[in-house]
């Protein structure tokens, strides 16, 4: 149904629905941010109150829920006695799922939307989780941040915690990374599969996936070195294997140097330079290095950085540098 | 920022954003029919922002408030799982829910209301009947639908922090009804290594779960094992703050929810009040945070999440909130314009007055 259609019969001038007394909202004299419902509106919720009130469920409610969610995808209770409706007919989920392909699709930032889709491959098992898999996939190609979708690929993953199908979602990562490099959601999902959601078979050696995502993170920060979501990915794969910063220190300083130095034929996987068209130096190396000098015990070194950062930088963050500096000089006087 | 160079930020319009919240009390258009499920929510922002502007007593009559008073606890039913607020009228016997309570309940604290008509104990057994094993909350108790999983999914960040603002309301006894450590554990499965918090375990950090999250985790009790543990320890502070501190945008001032993301005015909120909790609040530019919401100020009242943007009650809450939390820590010269151009606002609590959206 399109905004441009025409309002349907409404459900008291249908003889199908004769059977059924409307049950108005009950509202006293004095609403408080009451909201201007649509006549369509109106009709289609005093049958559903009827229906709620009544307990009947049938094909018919199937109806009249959809008709309430296309006229308003958040109204909760709507979704729930449509859930309650469809376990109670048997209805084929199958067919439930592909009503929800398309209202997932229309209403991607609504909450319930998702909500109930997840009530629904709960139930399917198993063998629906690939196919949710290439859905999530296709809405994610329109909307590459969409927070809900994300957590829902998420949960069927953790759910349901399947070799075969966490097999596939790095390359499904490079696929949104390669789209947008800069997309955090595709970076904090790659963090999840590969450190915070076990350890799967042909991963055990985690120094080999370690030194894997460096590299990884290495490529591409060189070819978008002001990414902040890529440096906090360095940052996140360090602390959270327990390594030092100071393992990547080469790697950093080729960003904290106003220019490039020229570029040479063979590159370093370890430690490959910024692009030719880079902004340098990059604010958050420098942030980087003044980390490593603190953790070095190096604080005058450090302190020059911050400084640099806000006074130049980084102006926005001044007083949150003046504070890291204050920080590391007491912290040192204290030692 | 020399004292010189501070640009004037512009006015508060405040009688504007006084009538944006006024007219949402009195009717909301049919176009955001989609909030027909959380008029309390609307309530509680357009009513908060009243009280942040000092425009309670000066805008409504006292029979007006006792007339609104009496709406929200109209809302006020007994399930079989205790006594809580109903969303609101639209479905004329649903069952309470938990944002909602927390809505209703902050919505009556701003009215004054002596809270004469609240159950207790009716209150603590419908929270507890919301916690699931996992120690997280949904917003309905879960055998109430004859479907024990249907609030499998939406038990989230959002349902703790209400349930754990409904506890410090309730006072210290309401802690020990439920489980406490179990939810911290929760909110800690819910932490990034970025350093702020998602929405549910394995989520993207978020700036609006990541004040949840703080906000909770300095509500809840300290265990005392022998001595009290702080709930965040100095390293993970450190590293939350430094997220937090990143989120703001060097060209506009405003703040991110996420790494990468535009500015948005309710994210000065999430994020400037989870650096207020953290007592990180001198630690960001509180002139470049006020100067963006100022421009969020929509020509006929009430702000939007961008510079010319269309407002909404939540946003302009939102974004009031976050200027009383932050014209108090502007440098004395800004200060000097910001208090010229109106922006001196009540005191505000930074740990129980987020709103759950």
């Amino acid at each position: 149904m399109s905004p441009a259609d025409p309002p349907p019969t409404p459900y008291s001038e249908r003889p199908e629905w004769a059977d059924v007394v409307p049950v108005a909202q009950y509202e006293k004299a004095n609403p408080l941010a009451p909201i201007l419902y649509t006549d369509e509106y109106k009709d289609a919720t005093d049958y559903l109150r009827a229906i709620v009130k009544s307990g009947e469920k049938s094909e018919r409610v199937l109806a009249l829920t959809e008709h309430v969610i296309r006229l308003n995808p958040a109204h909760y209770s709507a979704w729930q006695y449509r859930y309650e409706t469809v376990l109670a007919l048997d209805w084929p989920l199958d067919v439930e799922m592909t009503l929800m392909d398309e209202l997932a699709d229309l209403h991607l930032k609504t909450y319930q939307v998702w909500h109930h889709r997840r009530l629904l491959v709960l139930r399917l098992g198993l063998p629906a989780a690939a196919p949710e898999l290439v859905y999530i996939a296709k809405i994610l190609a329109k909307d590459e941040k969409n927070y809900h979708t994300w957590a829902h690929r998420q949960w069927v993953l953790s759910y349901h915690n399947d070799d075969a199908l966490w097999d596939g979602e790095l390359d499904f990562v490079d696929v949104m990374m390669n789209r947008d490099v800069r997309n955090n959601s595709a970076w904090h999902h790659r963090f999840f599969v590969v450190f915070q959601s076990g350890v799967r078979d042909g991963e055990e050696d985690r120094e080999r996936v370690v030194r894997r995502e460096l590299v990884y993170v290495k490529q591409q920060i060189s070819l978008a070195p002001n990414n902040a979501s890529a440096w906090n990915y360095l940052r996140g794969v360090l602390e959270f294997n327990k390594r030092p910063f100071a393992i990547v220190e080469p790697f950093v300083k080729l960003y904290t140097v106003p220019r490039a130095e020229d570029s040479r034929d063979i590159v370093d996987v370890d430690n490959p330079p910024p692009g030719s068209g880079a902004e340098l130096p990059c604010v958050a190396a420098l942030e980087f290095l003044a980390d490593i000098h603190e953790a070095e015990g190096r604080i005058d070194d450090a302190a020059a950085l911050w400084k640099s950062l806000g006074e130049e930088h980084d102006t926005i963050r001044k007083k949150y540098w003046e504070y890291r500096t204050l920080q590391a000089k007491n912290s040192k006087a204290t030692a | 920022m020399s004292a010189s160079t501070v640009p004037p930020l512009p006015t508060l319009a405040r009688d504007a954003h006084i009538h944006h919240v006024m007219q949402a009390l009195s009717q909301i258009p049919a176009g955001m029919i989609s909030l027909d499920s959380s008029r309390m929510l609307i309530i509680f922002y357009c009513v908060s922002t009243l009280d942040l502007l000092g425009a309670l007593e000066e805008k409504t009559t006292p029979a007006q408030r006792d007339v609104w008073r009496t709406w929200i606890w109209e809302q006020y039913v007994a399930g079989p799982f205790g006594t809580a607020f109903k969303p609101g009228t639209s479905m004329n016997d649903s069952t309470p829910h938990l944002i909602t309570t927390y809505a209703a309940l902050l919505s009556l604290a701003a009215l004054r209301d002596d809270f004469s008509r609240l159950n207790r104990p009716g209150v603590l057994a419908f929270l507890r009947a919301c916690q699931k094993s996992d120690g997280s909350f949904a917003s309905t108790p879960p055998v109430a639908h004859n479907t024990p999983q249907y609030t499998l999914a939406d038990a989230d960040m959002r349902n703790v922090y209400c349930a754990f603002c409904i506890c410090s309301l309730l006072g210290e006894p309401a802690w020990r009804g439920i489980d406490v450590e179990k939810a911290v554990e929760f909110i800690g499965r819910c932490r990034t290594y970025e350093g702020g918090y998602g929405q549910l375990p394995g989520c993207e950090a978020q700036g609006g779960t990541t004040y949840l999250a703080i906000a909770c985790l300095r509500m809840a009790p300290l265990r005392h094992s022998p001595e009290p543990e702080p709930r965040l320890s100095a390293q993970a502070r450190a590293h939350t703050e430094h997220w937090l501190v990143h989120n703001q945008d060097a060209a506009s001032g405003g703040f991110r929810g996420r790494t990468g993301k535009p500015p948005d005015s309710c994210y000065c909120f999430w994020a400037g009040a989870a650096l207020q909790i953290l007592e990180a609040q001198d630690k960001i530019d509180a002139h470049a945070l006020t100067s963006f919401i100022a421009h969020c100020q929509f020509a006929y009242g009430g702000i939007a999440k961008a510079p010319g943007g269309f407002p909404d009650p939540y946003h302009t809450y939102l974004a009031l909130a976050a200027a009383a939390l932050y014209t108090t820590h502007l440098p004395p010269t800004s200060r000097v314009y910001a208090s010229a151009a109106g922006w001196t606002l009540a005191p505000f609590d930074a740990l129980l007055s987020g709103g759950a959206a």
